[in-house]
This record gives C-alpha cells, structure tokens and sequence, in this order.
C-alpha cells in the first residue's frame, strides 16, 4: 500500500469508523461469544472488555503527551503543544471513564463504592495531577511560553504516575512483602479474543479522537486568523 | 567557578531570611496552629493515643509549611526584578536551581529541627531516643524531594497569572508518592519502634524519588527560566 492509502485510513473520522466496527464487535464478542466467568466474579467480569481497555488508553495518552513534549521541547513546534494538549484531555476523560467503571465493578465485587485499591487511587491522583494542567495552562497568556509550561508539566506528570502507582502499591504495607496475585492470567481463548478486539477499537478510538481534537485546533487557528484579516480590512 | 556563585546565590537567600526572617516565623507558627488544631479535631480531651497518627499529622504540617516557604522564595526574586538580575548575570541556570532548592531544603530542615521536639511533646507518649538517626534520615531524604521537585514547580507557578495560587495544585498531587513513603515510615519508627532495615524498601523509594526529580528538573529547568 502506498503512503496516500495509509493516510486516508489514519485519518480522524477513518480512524473513528474502524474503532466504532471493533467496539461493536467487542461488545458483541464480550456478550454473546466469550463465556461468563466461572470464579466468583460471574456476569461483572465482563466490564473488564471496556475497564481495562480504558485504562490502557487513558495510559497510552499520557504517554503521547509525554513524548509530544518532550518534542515540544526539543524542536519548539507549536504542533506538538496541540497533540500534548489533545492528548491530556483524552487522557483525562479516559481516566474519569476508568473511575467510573472501576467503581461500578468494586460496588459489584466488593460491595463497596470506593476501596482504596491502588490502581484506582493512580487513577485518582493522575485526574487531579492531569487537571492541574489545564490549570497551568490558563495561567499563562504569552503562547510559547504556555507551551514551554505545559510541555514540562506532561513530562513530569508522567514521570510521577508509575512512581505513584507503586508507592500505593507497595509502600503501605510494610514490613511484609506484596506477592502479586494474578486473579486468573489464564483467560479462556474466546475470552481473550473479545478482550483484543475491545482494546484494538479503543485504542482507534484513542487514536481517533486526538486527531480529531487536532484539527479542531487548527481550525480555531485558521478562524483566529480569518477574523484577524477581516479586521484589518479589504486590501 | 560554578560553586562560587551556588555559594553566593544561597548566602543572598539566606542573609535576606535572616534580616527579615519573616518566611521561618511563618512556617513555623503555621506549624505550631496546625498541631494545636490536629489535638481538637482528632483526640479534644486528651484521652487517645495518637502515636498511630503521627507520621500523619506531622508530614502534612511540614508539607503545607514547605509549601508557604517555597511561594516565598520566588515571589520575592520576583517582585524586586532580582530574578531577571540573577538571570542576566553570566551564571548557569542549573547553579541558580540547585542554590534555590538549597536553600528551601535548609528552611525547611530549620522548622522541622523546632517542630519536631513540640511535636513529639504534645503527641508521642513514648520515647523514641534510639530512633532518632532513622527520622532524621527519612525527614532528610524527604526534604530532599520536597525542595527540589518545590524549586522546580515554584519557578513554574511565579511565572504564571496565578503564581502562588498555582503552587499547591501543581505540587500536592506530584508529590503524593514522597508523602506516602515519609508518612508510612514515619510511623513505623514512632509507633512500632521500627529499624533501618524494616523501612529500608521506603528509605529506597524516597532516594530514588529524590534522584528521579532531580533528572527531571536538570532537564526541564533551563526552559521554565526561559531567555
């Protein structure tokens, strides 16, 4: 396949179809083709072919923004501040998502709401650090500047979430150490085919959605423009 | 060449703490209201022990006091133009953010050397003499993150609209893993009489929270001062 092809299949709203096919698929592979759980957990385990998946995009943005700063950094090109700056949004939205739906799986597996479990507490911690960035960016009127701010928040923004993850994880429990039980690694073939398909589509959709926010950017940037040299005129 | 002007920057911050010293007497009568206010929330007729609750209490007075301190010192560079002295001066930017974070690392150090003597005084009802190298170890490597990664966000916020407002949002959810590592070893010692070698794993962890920020500021410090 030729370049043009491929850039017409990576385009926003190609990118937005193909995750649309895949998540419907998944979704029906979920309910209808894998088997629910034999454990304890039953017909909530199901949630995990959407719950992991986010998580997993919501992981995968932060890290574009991290990358897409240290870009920002080294060659000062105002479009990796817009592909930073759609990434942490997705990232946050995709992080409230993993709240969400983390919280509905506790209420059903534990009974509770809120457990302070530490991926959800990452979680926690990286919407309000990730919030905080919107902050730093409205602080900042000059544009570069905002840029260089922002770029050198992402980046230590997501230094700090794996460092959080296992302070939460190890760190409080002391003197014994934590053996990571894996709740069932041996996932049924069907199971694993409808969890794929799920984290394919939501990483298009990922994909999908940054391009997406992108280009409205550079929209507003062209209208900015226009109205500017409406204003000053007809030649 | 490069210590002498670290010397000379952080004789500047420390000789205009000392000539008002309005920043340690902030600190630490925040500190002091802080305790006073921790025993009327938690224990108000003195009857619990709350030695379960120090690590705590105690590590979230010296953040919030950290955290006065750190607005401080660069809202006075700021505001007296000292700052774009500093910057035009031929001096190394990584030399003015190790001077810096130097000097909020001996503020901070300076109110915990009073604070903690009131603390354990109010709140702890045993002793815990043999423990003392073991705090002072965990308070030292947390100071340390705590000044460096505060250095780094301080210079951020104060050259933002909102400056010290923008400070405790930015630092507070960064520096949750350092807290939770000093709060949980902090207690150890206090409350179950803890040894180097049972909080060594978090002794570790704060070593390496330290180093890792220190890469990032070393890396990211020349573009928050800009030209």
């Amino acid at each position: 396949m030729d370049a043009s092809v491929w850039r017409r299949l990576l385009s926003a709203p190609a990118l937005l179809a193909e995750a649309a096919v895949l998540l419907l698929g998944g979704f029906l592979l979920a309910f209808w083709y894998a088997p629910t759980d034999a454990s304890s957990m039953g017909f909530s385990q199901k949630i995990f072919y959407f719950h992991t998946p986010i998580a997993e995009c919501a992981l995968v943005a932060y890290a574009v923004a991290f990358v897409a700063g240290v870009l920002y950094l080294r060659q000062q090109d105002a479009k990796y501040d817009r592909l930073g700056l759609a990434a942490v949004r997705l990232g946050l939205v995709f992080s409230l998502l993993v709240m969400g739906t983390g919280m509905i799986w506790g209420k059903a597996a534990w009974g509770t709401w809120w457990a302070w479990e530490p991926r959800l507490t990452t979680f926690l911690i990286a919407c309000v650090l990730y919030a905080a960035y919107f902050v730093v960016r409205s602080t900042v009127e000059d544009e570069d500047r905002r840029a260089t701010f922002a770029a050198v928040y992402a980046i230590i923004a997501f230094v700090d979430v794996p460092i959080t993850f296992f302070a939460t994880r190890y760190l409080p429990e002391g003197l014994h150490p934590v053996v990571f039980t894996s709740s069932g690694t041996g996932m049924a073939g069907s199971m694993l085919v409808a969890f794929l398909v799920s984290m394919a589509g939501m990483t298009l959709l990922l994909a999908g959605l940054i391009r997406l926010d992108v280009h409205v950017q550079e929209l507003r940037l062209e209208l900015e423009e226009f109205k500017r040299s409406l204003e000053r005129g007809p030649l | 060449m490069a210590r002498r002007q670290f010397l000379a920057i952080l004789r500047k911050d420390l000789l205009t703490e000392l000539r008002t010293r309005e920043t340690l007497l902030a600190m630490f009568l925040f500190a002091v209201l802080a305790l006073v206010v921790f025993h009327y929330a938690f224990d108000p007729r003195g009857t619990l022990d709350m030695t379960p609750y120090a690590g705590g209490m105690l590590w979230v007075v010296f953040l919030f006091a950290a955290l006065l301190g750190l607005n401080r010192s660069f809202a006075q560079e700021k505001d007296e133009g000292c700052l774009d002295g500093l910057l035009a001066s031929p001096v190394d930017r990584v030399v003015v953010f190790a001077a810096k974070a130097c000097a909020n690392l001996l503020f901070l150090a300076l109110v915990q050397l009073l604070v903690v003597p009131l603390f354990t005084l109010f709140f702890v009802q045993h002793g815990y003499a043999g423990h003392a190298g073991g705090i002072a170890l965990v308070v030292l490597l947390a100071d340390a993150g705590i000044a460096v990664l505060g250095t780094l966000l301080a210079t951020l916020a104060v050259n933002t609209r909102a400056r010290d407002l923008l400070l405790p949002i930015v630092f507070l959810p960064l520096v949750v893993p350092l807290l939770v590592a000093a709060t949980t070893a902090t207690t150890a010692i206090i409350a179950e009489g803890a040894g180097l070698g049972a909080i060594g794993g978090r002794l570790l962890f704060l070593g390496a929270y330290d180093v890792v920020f220190l890469v990032a500021a070393y890396g990211t410090y020349d573009y928050l001062l800009g030209e």
